[in-house]
């Protein structure tokens, strides 16, 4: 019987490419349950306008009771969004990918939550402590301890 | 403060930290790899510290004499309170060196004036434990001064007098330069300036439980903050997850028209797995396949659409200690009421498309949930909740983290 983790994984792979991703979504490659790609883009007048950038979903078998590991990718095309709660190696500090995570959320409510996050940003900075953090940063941002305090501010 | 995880002690820098889990455990302060958890108090990694200073008693780099007796005078350690006039070293509060052994309540505080990066630099060493660390604990200190300044000779017995030595102050030098005796700088008091500089050196103006500047002491705060308030949720006890409802699927159950919001499955008469025709419903109504929810209430307490708390959850900034169980949490920590009593703050997001996602998640979502108000707020210009927890459930972080 397939893991509760493929099945949900399934519908919801059903839902995107029968109906299509959120405006200013776009699915790059999901082959398999484990990571999927996605573009995104800040539709409307926001400080990345003409910006895309690139998700990358992690899912582990648990999903969707823990939440999916979710990163911007940082390569030769792509770079992370300059946000003040996105570290400049892709890493997100956003509640709702960490202690605020629920199963209802999905795969697309995760990349319109970050777009809303793109979207009402007013000033173009880097977290505080954003190199410090880089340097030593997990290759799964799901181990870092985020607090969500003053500093990272809630998404 | 009962409850948070234990501390971990750095062989490196001699600090006492909660690690950066990356996914070995590395000290927080100086990111050296050599950490333990300090869990049995048998077995105190702090007692360590002694014996490695004396093995490098002989081993100061000459030329420390001359400093050192400098130095020696110029903290007026034998001379008793209010120093000797001209010095600019003061006592900041009684330093009683008690007779019991217990290091001292005071401190030493000097100011050393016009290092290279200008300003003036205040140190103390010693002083009250500024940890909060229990205090059963305190008379294993990490060298408090008044301790380290009592050497003991073979057999243990303490010397008579307070002679400070050359070598007992170069160790004591060396370790609060967090560089511990093997990796000493070939010019100490160059290093001793420099520790406030913004470069962040190993020490990063802390050592122990003693800070040197101002961001050492943000560092410090932010690490209690972590331990005070980690903010995982709180999984619901086995007793309660018996108590909740649950349904056998029938013929005409109004459920059947429903999805269960984890698998976002519609609840069906006919399926493989008969558990599948288990429904639980939560106290806030929302219904769920028994194989979908428990999972989560074993991980945290809530309903995944709503947030109920079937149990207390902790609170953003921690109301302090930590989430009891429901009968004895304070009032704030009572379960919420289910989320039709919320005032409605559900921010309109024009794209979202996905029906499942309820208003009363994305009222949590977007910050209208139930936080407390904020206690810090350091930079509060587009957050709505300043401050929350750290951290979720076990699975997401690795091993010796948790209890």
């Amino acid at each position: 019987m397939a893991s509760i983790s493929s099945r949900r994984l399934r519908k919801e792979l059903t839902e995107i490419t029968t109906q299509g991703c959120p405006v200013g979504i776009k699915l790059l490659n999901a082959d398999n349950f484990e990571t999927w790609l996605f573009s995104i883009e800040v539709l409307g007048e926001t400080l990345y306008q003409g910006e895309v950038f690139k998700l990358m979903f992690r899912f582990d078998s648990q999903y969707p009771i823990s939440s999916p590991a979710v990163q911007f990718v940082v390569d030769n095309e792509f770079q992370a969004p300059i946000h003040p709660h996105v570290y400049s190696n892709g890493h997100i500090c956003a509640s709702i990918l960490g202690n605020e995570w629920s199963p209802v959320l999905s795969v697309s409510a995760v990349c319109v939550t970050l777009q809303s996050m793109l979207a009402s940003c007013k000033v173009k900075e880097r977290p505080q402590g954003n190199d410090q953090y880089v340097r030593y940063a997990p290759d799964n941002p799901k181990k870092t301890r985020f607090h969500y305090d003053g500093k990272h501010h809630r998404v | 403060m009962s409850s948070r995880d234990p501390l971990w002690f750095c062989h490196e820098c001699h600090t006492e930290m909660t690690p950066l889990m990356m996914p070995d455990p590395i000290c927080a302060n100086c990111q050296g790899s050599f950490v333990e958890k300090m869990e049995d108090p048998n077995d105190d990694p702090r007692q360590f510290q002694r014996p490695v200073h004396r093995a490098y008693e002989d081993e100061y780099p000459s030329g420390m004499d001359n400093f050192l007796h400098g130095l020696h005078g110029f903290l007026g350690i034998r001379q008793g309170p209010a120093g000797r006039g001209s010095s600019s070293a003061q006592r900041s509060s009684a330093a009683s060196r008690s007779s019991g052994g217990a290091p001292a309540r005071g401190g030493f505080r000097f100011e050393l004036n016009g290092g290279p990066s200008a300003g003036q630099r205040a140190f103390i060493l010693g002083g009250p434990n500024t940890l909060g660390r229990p205090s059963e604990q305190v008379n294993h200190n990490v060298l408090p001064m008044s301790e380290f300044l009592r050497p003991r000779d073979d057999l243990g017995q303490p010397h008579n007098g307070s002679d400070i030595t050359g070598p007992l102050m170069a160790q004591y030098l060396m370790a609060m330069l967090g560089h511990g005796p093997s990796m000493r700088g070939p010019d100490p008091f160059g290093e001793l300036f420099n520790l406030g500089s913004t470069e962040g050196g190993d020490g990063g103006g802390r050592w122990g439980d003693y800070v040197f500047n101002q961001e050492a002491l943000d560092h410090i705060i932010s690490q209690l903050m972590e331990n005070s308030n980690s903010g995982r949720p709180v999984p619901a006890t086995d007793e309660i997850i018996e108590k909740l409802p649950k349904e056998l699927l029938e013929d005409k159950s109004p459920l059947l028209e429903k999805d269960c919001a984890v698998c976002k499955e519609t609840f069906k008469l006919e399926t493989e797995d008969p558990d599948d025709q288990v429904v639980v419903s939560l106290p806030c109504k929302h219904p769920f396949h028994q194989g979908c929810i428990l999972p989560w209430l074993k991980s945290s307490g809530t309903c995944p659409v709503c947030r109920y708390a079937l149990i207390a959850q902790p609170q953003y900034h921690g109301s302090a200690a930590s989430p009891g169980p429901a009968s004895g949490g304070s009032s704030n920590n009572r379960p919420q009421s289910p989320p039709s009593n919320n005032p409605s703050r559900s921010r309109s997001s024009g794209s979202r498309r996905e029906g499942s996602i309820g208003s009363d998640l994305s009222n949590t979502v977007f910050g209208g949930g139930g936080s407390s108000p904020s206690r810090v707020d350091r930079n509060s210009r587009s957050n709505r909740r300043s401050s929350g927890p750290t951290s979720r459930s076990p699975p997401f972080f690795p091993g010796g983290w948790h209890e």
